[in-house]
């Protein structure tokens, strides 16, 4: 049972999501502020997390934070704010995924289990390695080397960059990669793809402003240059 | 004048300025000039004359004198014209080459009458001065004709001369209007800018303070102005995301609780199952009727437009739609414009909805992209909309009979509105229109760029 933490001040929508997610089959624990939330992942490490932006004492954008430094999971923000300004630095604070209450149980089980998801083309066995440019890829292995030193990513990077190696040179549009990352059905925001690539570039390009590699394709989307 | 700018005016004013003093400086300079230039001219002209007439008094002194040989031994130099009328005879040095005709009547009775006269008359092209002195003691008058062609050309000179600076003078004016009024506009225009910016949304533009203790009044009101309004905007926008804050957190609640309930509901008895039913379909309009409220709350602000294919995005929505593929029609030469992408989506679901909840079902969506726009249809099977009901659909809980009969407990009653609202951010068109063969179609045209 994937273990999953809601770190959010609300009794009762903490209560309720507790409720509704354990029928979806995850083992939660709740926590209503940032502080008991990290004690508690560093306790017992987490699968998921689920933070709300508006906490009491730390704030959820540096609860975010604290909890990237500790290790990958992945992190999907819960809140009442939509404004871009807010889902950009909640992203770039580093959440995997961001959703605006009121959303479905339904829903964001789903966006749960597409962050679970492993990187596709995996489970082959072979040691498979791809290179573009200064970057080596092990699918596999799920390390990514940057003029051979290890690059550490997330989870959501790293199937990103799988993704794209997927259909190396071809153009996948946000959409496309929203739909193979996020699991989004319907329409998304494509600022989440937007602000991944941006921490992507960050993390495998030499010059984030000018990719070499990662490049943006004007109105259709992003590609992996071979 | 009225439709000239203010800077076009003050130019053609310190053009037209320039123009008075200068043509008027000009026309002065040249009057002085041909009046001294005329007097000195006469003066000579009278000199000469009297002293050739003297000559020709001495050789028309004896009996029966040659009036012809004494004309040809004048030293007239190569412009003066000697002539000498006596006993009503015309002398002259050759043959008259319509001289004697040049000197005017009038002139000819007063030397006659024994008064020596000059006179400026036309000759030919130009004019000349005739000198008339009358010879009483040989009873004859002698005339002289200086042209005055040399003078003329002179004036002509200066004519142009002095033209010429006038015009330069007056363009030089305009100019110094022209530059002197960007300088006096210049806060003006700054100030023009920072409105722009503001009308887009940029609330941090202020105007530079000036050292002209004339113009800082300017930005310093219009800067206050701009605090005002910007803090009053911010308490709309700070109160309007409390609203939302306090709206939502409690959906999130029913939403979760309602899922536990629907769950269960098969080991519910059948009254309790079917209040979980009206519970969970409440909870949902309630969901949707705040998430569009908040949404037309916010919809007034400009399209957040970027390149995006439109074509992709709609074949996706009714992919998830699960809409059979002959549904949708898509044609034209472009796939990529700038649009709100967000905006266009829910143009597309909010119209799709409406056709499935108030249209008896979707059976049509056509694509159309052009370079700079696309035109979206939406189809649906019902009755139509009524002509006089067409513009009331597109009210905010439209109550209309159309809406009535519309009704149903399901919509929001905003979907129609926010369509609206969205392609109005995008300066496009929506309208009803009967589909061939029955039912409504609504047409939305969305320009692909701001202007």
């Amino acid at each position: 049972m994937p273990r999953l933490l809601i770190v959010e001040d609300d009794d009762r929508i903490r209560l309720s999501l507790k409720l509704a997610l354990e029928d979806e089959g995850y083992a939660v624990r709740d926590v209503g502020t940032a502080e008991e939330g990290l004690a508690e992942h560093k306790a017992t490490p987490a699968d998921l997390v689920l933070v709300d932006l508006m906490l009491p004492g730390m704030d959820g954008f540096d609860c975010i934070r604290a909890l990237r430094r500790l290790g990958d999971v992945p992190i999907v923000v819960v809140s009442a704010r939509d404004d871009t300004h807010d889902v950009v630095a909640a992203l770039e604070a580093g959440a995997d995924d961001y959703v605006v209450k009121p959303v479905a149980v339904k829903e964001l089980s789903a966006r749960l289990r597409a962050l679970r998801r492993r990187a596709s083309g995996s489970g082959e066995g072979d040691q498979k390695v791809l290179r573009f440019g200064e970057i080596e890829l092990r699918p596999e292995a799920g390390e990514v080397l940057l003029g051979g030193e290890q690059v550490h990513l997330t989870r959501t990077e790293f199937r990103l960059l799988c993704e794209l190696a997927e259909q190396s040179g071809r153009v996948l549009s946000r959409q496309q990669l929203l739909d193979r990352v996020w699991g989004y059905e319907v329409y998304g925001d494509e600022r989440l793809v937007d602000v991944h690539m941006g921490r992507l570039r960050r993390k495998v390009e030499r010059d984030p402003a000018n990719p070499a590699q990662l490049v943006t394709v004007r109105g259709l989307g992003y590609k992996l240059a071979p | 004048m009225a439709a000239l700018g203010l800077r076009a005016r003050i130019t053609t004013v310190f053009g037209l300025g320039a123009l008075a003093l200068s043509a008027s400086l000009a026309v002065a300079t040249y009057e002085l000039t041909r009046s001294s230039l005329l007097d000195e001219r006469e003066r000579a002209a009278v000199r000469a004359a009297y002293l050739d007439a003297s000559f020709i008094r001495t050789g028309l002194g004896g009996e029966d004198p040659d009036i012809v040989a004494a004309l040809q031994n004048l030293d007239t130099g190569e412009v003066r014209r000697p002539l000498v009328r006596r006993e009503g005879q015309w002398f002259a040095r050759s043959a008259d080459n319509g001289l004697t005709t040049a000197i005017p009547p009038r002139l000819q009775s007063l030397v006659d009458s024994g008064t020596p006269a000059v006179q400026r008359v036309p000759l030919r092209d130009s004019s000349a001065l005739v000198v008339g002195v009358p010879l009483s003691s040989v009873a004859a008058s002698y005339y002289e004709i200086s042209p005055l062609t040399e003078l003329e050309r002179t004036l002509g000179v200066l004519r142009n001369a002095l033209g010429a600076v006038a015009l330069a003078t007056t363009l030089a004016g305009a100019s110094v209007g022209w530059i002197v009024s960007r300088r006096v506009l210049r806060p003006l225009a700054s100030v023009a800018d920072a409105a722009g910016s503001i009308a887009s949304g940029d609330f941090t533009a202020r105007v530079a303070r000036d050292t002209d203790p004339d113009l800082d009044k300017l930005a310093v009101s219009f800067n206050r102005m701009v605090d005002e309004v910007s803090s009053r905007s911010d308490a709309d926008r700070r109160f309007a995301a409390d609203v939302s804050h306090e709206l939502r957190s409690p959906l999130q609640t029913l939403s979760a609780a309602t899922t536990v309930l629907e769950r269960r509901r098969e080991s519910l008895d059948e009254r309790t199952a079917a209040a979980v039913d009206l519970l969970t379909a409440e909870v949902a309009r309630f969901e949707s009727l705040v998430t569009d409220l908040l949404e037309l709350a916010k919809s007034d602000r400009p399209a957040e437009r970027r390149p995006t294919d439109v074509v992709a995005l709609t074949r996706a929505f009714a992919a998830s739609r699960r809409l059979p593929p002959e549904v949708l029609d898509v044609s034209g030469q472009a796939a990529v414009l700038d649009v709100d992408p967000r905006r266009y989506e829910q143009v597309l679901a909010n119209l799709a909805d409406n056709a499935d909840k108030h249209g008896g079902g979707l059976v049509r969506i056509g694509l159309e992209v052009a370079e700079d726009r696309l035109v979206l249809e939406v189809d649906d099977e019902g009755a139509g909309v009524p002509l006089d009901e067409r513009d009331l659909v597109f009210d905010r809980f439209a109550r209309g009979r159309a809406s009535n009969m519309r009704g149903g407990s399901d919509g929001t009653g905003l979907g129609l509105a926010l369509v609206t609202q969205h392609v109005q951010a995008h300066r496009g068109t929506v309208e009803v229109l009967d589909r061939p063969g029955g039912g409504a179609r609504f047409r939305i045209v969305l320009p692909g760029s701001p202007s």
